[in-house]
């Protein structure tokens, strides 16, 4: 079903990206508000003060660290996607080794390596969880058609009516 | 208080332990037993109890130092006492540390166990020869090889299967049913070509075969989506 009037690779990066940064920083407020409260003099003025002043340095910075691992990701996925021209698990996967390469660039070679197999392992583990979801929704709807007969376009090739099946 | 505490203090203790480390290199029989209890935090409720051990253990501190040899006696003090401490851990403290022990361990068991599915799952899905995705992979190569396929769309052929919410087409749609005792699976997954608008799509069959235990195909047509609708069989082994 063709719910996507445009194609989705180019406009899926700036989705991704944002969407990264919105849960960076969501998560990071709450991580940094609970944070700021703790590690504040007594009084509840002093705690919220404290937990404000935490949210408005480290969640942004947060956000902005998953916002470039989304970007990142995203990019490195539409480009595969695009050489290879077929969309498959193994692009996420791939996608994830190398962006987790590039963002340890800076440590030198050998973290590019263990950087690359965790950011190649988490993205199996979340394409694992993906199609066990997708594949438990669509064994939720049993009504799947009478499957006796072959399709009716491969004997006589011109038969027009031909019934869709799921 | 703070001018009576030693500059000896450790600074790593902070705030948490310095109740066990009073006990274990001062005059803890000051105290007596059940005073001060092995958890640190609960330190923080009784500081008039501390205060006074402190300003009597560091009053003899002064002729304890003199007496002691630097470094060794103090280290197998502490060991000593570390260990009369240890003996009067109550069995009710053992039966909740043996409990806390046991709820991670079961949780480290439940998160072994889910991420070891999850591995379990992609790859039966990535390198198992009866997966969809494997058979959506062969067939959308011997699309790309067909020289009828090539003459319709053009060279570079995408292919791709069911949008989802976020607009990926990773899943390609199938179903599996059993006839005669076999396993068929169908599916269908789109194909696109460089010439502007051409689409089309295909609908690949495979039974399974006994003896070698993969799937072999059936059949792989496309249905291309012009006017007049044009049916292109790639292969037909019925």
């Amino acid at each position: 079903m063709e719910e996507y009037a445009r194609e989705p690779c180019p406009w899926r990066i700036v989705d991704d990206c944002g969407g990264a940064f919105t849960m960076g920083a969501i998560g990071g407020g709450i991580f940094q508000a609970i944070k700021g409260f703790r590690n504040s003099p007594v009084g509840v003025n002093h705690r919220l003060r404290g937990s404000l002043t935490a949210i408005k340095t480290r969640a942004p910075q947060l956000g902005g660290s998953f916002a470039v691992w989304g970007g990142l990701f995203s990019m490195i996925d539409c480009s595969m996607v695009r050489m290879r021209g077929k969309e498959d698990p193994w692009n996420s996967i791939t996608s994830g080794a190398l962006t987790g390469a590039i963002l340890a660039a800076r440590n030198g070679p050998v973290a590019m390596v263990g950087s690359a197999a965790m950011g190649g392992i988490l993205l199996a583990l979340i394409e694992g969880a993906g199609i066990l979801l997708t594949r438990f929704a669509s064994t939720q709807f049993p009504n799947g058609p009478q499957l006796s007969e072959d399709p009716s376009q491969l004997q006589p090739p011109l038969f027009s009516n031909y019934q869709q099946y799921q | 208080m703070p001018g009576v505490l030693p500059r000896t203090l450790p600074a790593s203790l902070g705030r948490g332990c310095l109740g066990r480390w009073l006990l274990a290199t001062r005059g803890w029989a000051l105290l007596g037993a059940g005073a001060v209890p092995c958890s640190c935090p609960r330190w923080r409720l009784r500081p008039p109890l501390l205060l006074r051990a402190a300003r009597q253990s560091f009053g003899t501190q002064a002729g304890g130092l003199k007496a002691a040899k630097p470094g060794g006696d103090n280290k197998d003090v502490s060991v000593h006492r570390a260990l009369n401490e240890e003996t009067l851990v109550s069995a009710a403290q053992k039966v909740k540390e043996a409990g806390r022990d046991f709820t991670y361990f079961i949780v480290v068991l439940v998160g072994i166990g889910v991420t070891g599915g999850l591995f379990y799952v992609i790859f039966k899905e990535l390198f198992s020869s009866s997966s969809p995705n494997k058979i959506y992979g062969d067939a959308l190569e011997k699309c790309r090889s067909h020289p009828e396929i090539i003459s319709v769309f053009g060279d570079s052929i995408k292919g791709y299967g069911e949008a989802t919410r976020r607009g990926r087409r990773q899943h390609v749609s199938h179903i599996e049913y059993i006839k005669d005792g076999l396993k068929h699976m169908r599916l269908k997954f789109y194909i696109e070509g460089t010439e502007s608008g051409k689409q089309g799509t295909v609908h690949v069959e495979v039974k399974e075969n006994l003896e070698t235990g993969r799937f072999e195909v059936r059949y792989i047509f496309v249905d291309v989506e012009t006017y007049p609708r044009r049916t292109i069989v790639i292969e037909d082994n019925r």
